[in-house]
């Protein structure tokens, strides 16, 4: 008996170690591509961001393999690109915040992109540092709610600290992604590098925090009635409309000063990357128009890719969850330099709350 | 001759049945330690990088009455977690022990089962059978219960039960292992000299079982302590213990020095309630399965 309960004992310590290891897929592989032509590309990036089939069919058509691995926070990438990320992956993701100082780290390679005839297709306005970087897809942060629920009609950021929205609002999480609404609801710089505003943004977002049901997860908590509000990526609030289908009774908020956020995720090949040639490749390939648009099938995001968003099916370019009118009214994520440890220490004083 | 002879009969044997638990010990478990304390007391670089200057000032951080905060909060949910988990499971352990071998053991199993699926499915498993439109709440207005859906998601309370299904069997199997042995003459003796039921249960089978609660005790709260996926997963990420904030540390944040101090707080504390538990109860009392 005795040896039945150690013997089970132990499985259930096993088990407790690949917990955490759950969302994490290491695809480190071995490393093939020692001569000629590569045969294996890393990729690190979000999960559930890029369509399974392409990645099968690009692997078909070249003959490769491909790892995927994921991460759970930009600042992951961040890690992987300022430690070496060359040796274990050949392409990265990231987001337009971060390229100035990767740039002046010179920890990314710039791209040669006489081999990536494609990117002739994304937009140049949507597209900075534009000697070391693809845009992959672009996000904007805005405020969706539900019509017949939410006891709020919200206008600005400021309606979102309205008491009368107590534990509704299922919200997207970060300093650098909670910060910036608060400083705008207060009037100042999103990206303010002064304490006294982060300051005064802290006391903002804990009337926020009282309101917040939960962080992450907004479009399945709208949907399945949790929250009635959600400050989200509009690829989440597409995903979440669509589900409820005829019944979708979430509407965009109707903004009519504050601006709202938009970022880009885009894919930089870091130092001493070692599949280089097929990294390229790869860029060619999910610039083309025609393999953007499957993939916007699936991952109905906003996407810098002029002529793949004209070769989208009707359903992604009539989408109402890309259907505003303030998508000109944007700010963007800058890097604040030595001023994001006082947004860290803020942050950390809001989750661990009172 | 006699020296070769000493090391394979002495030396060799040791060293194949110690060897390789060492070996793992030293390579996974001391010298990782000794990394997280040596980075403890380096800076932070811009990047989030850990810069190899020796300061202080992560542990100044720590004193910080957000630290402390957390700290308190967390100590008081592992030790709530322990307490519910120790009065769910040992009548649970003692019906168990009380059966005969053969249902015991399918009865353990049953235990176990849920165990065989990730913790993470088993979490999102609650989220969904509990959030307002899931089955829980759609039971409770079809019977009439309530009017509206409850809000059960995201609460303190289903931190609680998460953190208690998670914790559960690692309470029962050592209490059991310990009820089991109890004897029956023990019993009956004392039933015999008149006790009544309940002098019984608290003279005998309660003092005589307490190793098994004593390890129960232990394997409950150190766990429970640092878990974080629980609070992440069922807290929406709006509570925060220190498991979160350590992987914070290491994740979102990226302060590994400040990660990397709290850990060895973490250690140190867990390290003196150990310390405190034997002074009630002799190491050696400690339920070995």
């Amino acid at each position: 008996m005795k040896k039945t309960i150690s013997i089970l004992l132990t499985m259930v310590l096993i088990m407790g170690i690949f917990t955490g290891c759950a969302d994490k897929n290491t695809g480190s592989g071995s490393d093939s591509g020692k001569s000629g032509s590569s045969k294996e590309l890393n990729i690190y990036m979000w999960q559930q961001y890029i369509s399974d089939d392409l990645i099968a069919k690009f692997e078909e058509e070249n003959n490769v393999k491909v790892n995927l691995s994921y991460m759970s926070d930009n600042a992951d990438a961040i890690t992987k690109l300022t430690a070496g990320g060359g040796q274990e992956y050949d392409l990265i993701m990231t987001s337009d915040a971060y390229m100035e100082s990767l740039i002046k780290g010179d920890y990314i390679e710039k791209i040669n992109f006489k081999n990536i005839p494609n990117a002739s297709n994304i937009n140049e306005s949507y597209w900075t540092a534009k000697e070391y970087c693809v845009p992959y897809l672009m996000n904007y942060v805005y405020i969706i709610y539900n019509k017949d629920k939410s006891p709020v009609e919200i206008k600005s950021y400021n309606d979102l600290i309205d008491p009368a929205l107590k534990g509704q609002i299922a919200s997207i999480d970060g300093a650098r992604n909670l910060f910036p609404i608060a400083l705008i609801a207060l009037g100042y710089d999103p990206n303010s590098t002064k304490e006294s505003e982060i300051a005064e943004a802290y006391e903002w977002l804990t009337k926020y925090n009282e309101n917040i049901v939960a962080y992450g997860n907004a479009e399945q908590n709208l949907v399945n009635g949790t929250a009635s509000v959600a400050l989200t990526f509009d690829g989440n609030a597409s995903w979440a409309m669509s589900e409820l289908g005829e019944k979708n009774n979430l509407v965009i908020a109707d903004f009519e000063k504050d601006p709202v956020q938009l970022g880009f995720d885009l894919y930089v090949i870091p130092k001493g990357a070692k599949h280089v040639d097929l990294a390229e490749k790869f860029l060619n390939y999910i610039t083309d128009p025609q393999i953007m648009a499957k993939n916007l099938v699936e991952y109905p995001y906003s996407c810098p890719n002029d002529a793949a968003v004209e070769a989208a099916s009707d359903a992604y370019k009539n989408d109402p969850a890309r259907d505003f009118d303030y998508k000109k009214n944007v700010f963007f994520q800058e890097d604040v330099g030595e001023a994001i440890t006082i947004y860290n220490d803020y942050y950390q004083k809001l989750k661990v709350g009172k | 001759m006699n020296r070769k002879n000493k090391f394979k009969r002495k030396t060799l044997p040791a060293l194949a049945m110690a060897g390789p638990v060492s070996l793992w010990m030293i390579l996974f478990v001391t010298l990782p330690m000794l990394y997280i304390i040596y980075i403890s007391f380096m800076s932070r670089g811009v990047f989030g990088d850990v810069v190899y200057n020796f300061s202080w000032d992560s542990y100044k951080t720590l004193l910080d009455t957000t630290y402390y905060k957390v700290i308190v909060k967390s100590i008081r949910a592992a030790a709530i977690t322990t307490v519910l988990c120790l009065i769910i499971g040992y009548p649970f352990a003692y019906y168990i022990a009380k059966k005969p071998k053969e249902v015991a053991s399918k009865l353990i199993m049953l235990i176990m089962i849920p165990f065989w699926t990730n913790s993470l499915m088993r979490l999102n498993s609650w989220l969904l059978l509990f959030q307002t439109s899931g089955p829980i709440n759609r039971f409770l207005q079809n019977t009439g219960f309530i009017d509206a859906p409850i809000n059960f998601v995201y609460t303190d309370g289903l931190v609680m039960l998460g953190l208690i299904t998670s914790m559960l069997p690692f309470a029962v199997l050592p209490m059991y292992s310990s009820i089991e042995k109890l004897s029956k003459s023990l019993l009956e003796a004392s039933a015999d000299l008149g006790a009544s039921r309940r002098t019984t249960f608290l003279r005998i089978t309660l003092p005589l079982t307490f190793p098994g609660i004593f390890s129960s005790i232990i394997l409950v709260f150190i766990p429970s302590l640092g878990i974080y996926t629980v609070t992440d997963m069922l807290g929406g990420g709006k509570v925060l213990y220190i498991g979160n904030i350590i992987k914070n540390q290491f994740g979102a944040i990226r302060n590994w020095p400040l990660g990397a101090a709290l850990s060895v707080l973490l250690i140190v504390i867990t390290g003196l309630l150990i310390f405190i538990y034997t002074r009630f109860a002799k190491i050696e009392d400690m339920e070995v399965l």
